[in-house]
């Protein structure tokens, strides 16, 4: 708010003040959840990097594996039983609420199968290709819990940052500009009574004469 | 909802074998754009994975949609920097490198 915008005004002044108060205690209630959302951050940040890890691991082992079976059977083999591969994994989306934050919960049906329930016959194939597919399996049980966390961790980072950024502007602009004009009118007032006392003696210096 | 893997024939092979149906294979950066644009409006795709190489080879514009999609999620595997949209956002978010 301009300085040079308000009216300096007894009752500008009180509308002033319970804006300020206002003000405050929004920043404050700001302060406490951009506090609790950096806990619930620092609390799935371990979790989350561990995932990690372990999805890096997974992919470095289920790329072996392929390269493997690869070079065992051919390339053209591992990729005509890939495509004989049927019931594709499920995922469902459900979500939970943290400090106002929805974020996803991620279950999965159908990643884990048993040999028959791939699809790919037993006998034209080999033990390689088994191991593959297990440790392609459980890769993809490691993507979806990775997923989970990594959305959980931009969504929690997005509402951190922008909380942050209300916060600074309260604590930077809003604030302090408010308690400016606040101060401007004060003196406009303080100012204006002195010039009327001055007025009044005058009046009555000349009623005197 | 599904998961959906876009790549290299290398890459995308063994996500086959472990039944994911949706599987789009791509030989050049063209390509790759186009499926990856439609997977991002397909509503079935819950999840998204692709290989690191891949994801920093495309235009900065889709590498930012990417980063910040939340349905799907998308989810980069191999290559060096497979954690560093994250640790960038971290950085940017909390003023701290905490993914280290």
């Amino acid at each position: 708010m301009a300085q040079q915008d308000v009216k300096p005004t007894r009752s500008e002044l009180i509308n002033l003040k319970k804006k300020i108060k206002l003000s405050e205690s929004g920043h404050k209630l700001l302060k406490m959840k951009r506090d609790g959302l950096i806990l619930e951050f620092f609390k799935i940040l371990n979790e989350a990097r561990n995932v990690r890890t372990e999805l890096d691991a997974a992919f470095a082992k289920s790329t072996e594996k392929i390269n493997l079976a690869s070079a065992v059977n051919g390339m053209v083999a591992v990729r005509s039983t890939a495509f004989t591969a049927k019931e594709s994994p499920e995922i469902q989306l459900s979500g939970h609420n943290i400090m106002g934050v929805v974020v996803p919960k991620i279950s999965s049906t159908g990643v884990r199968k048993s040999l028959y329930e791939r699809g790919y016959g037993i006998i034209g194939t080999n033990s390689y290709i088994d191991e593959t597919a297990d440790a392609y399996e459980d890769l993809v049980e490691k993507i979806i819990t990775a997923a989970e966390l990594e959305t959980t961790m931009k969504r929690l980072l997005d509402e951190i940052e922008k909380t942050k950024r209300r916060v600074n502007a309260l604590e930077f602009k809003v604030i302090p500009e408010l308690i400016a004009t606040m101060k401007f009118i004060r003196f406009a007032l303080e100012e204006m009574e002195r010039e009327n006392t001055f007025r009044l003696k005058r009046v009555k210096a000349r009623m005197r004469d | 909802m599904e998961l959906a893997v876009i790549g290299k024939s290398e890459f995308v092979t063994g996500f086959r074998l472990a039944g994911i149906s949706k599987v789009y294979e791509t030989t050049d950066i063209k390509a790759t754009e186009s499926v990856i644009k439609s997977v991002l409006e397909d509503r079935s795709v819950g999840i998204l994975v692709m290989h690191n190489d891949d994801i920093s080879n495309l235009p900065e514009l889709l590498r930012k949609n990417l980063n910040e999609s939340v349905q799907p999620t998308v989810v980069a595997l191999g290559g060096s920097g497979a954690g560093s949209n994250l640790r960038d956002k971290i950085k940017q978010a909390v003023g701290v490198d905490l993914w280290k």
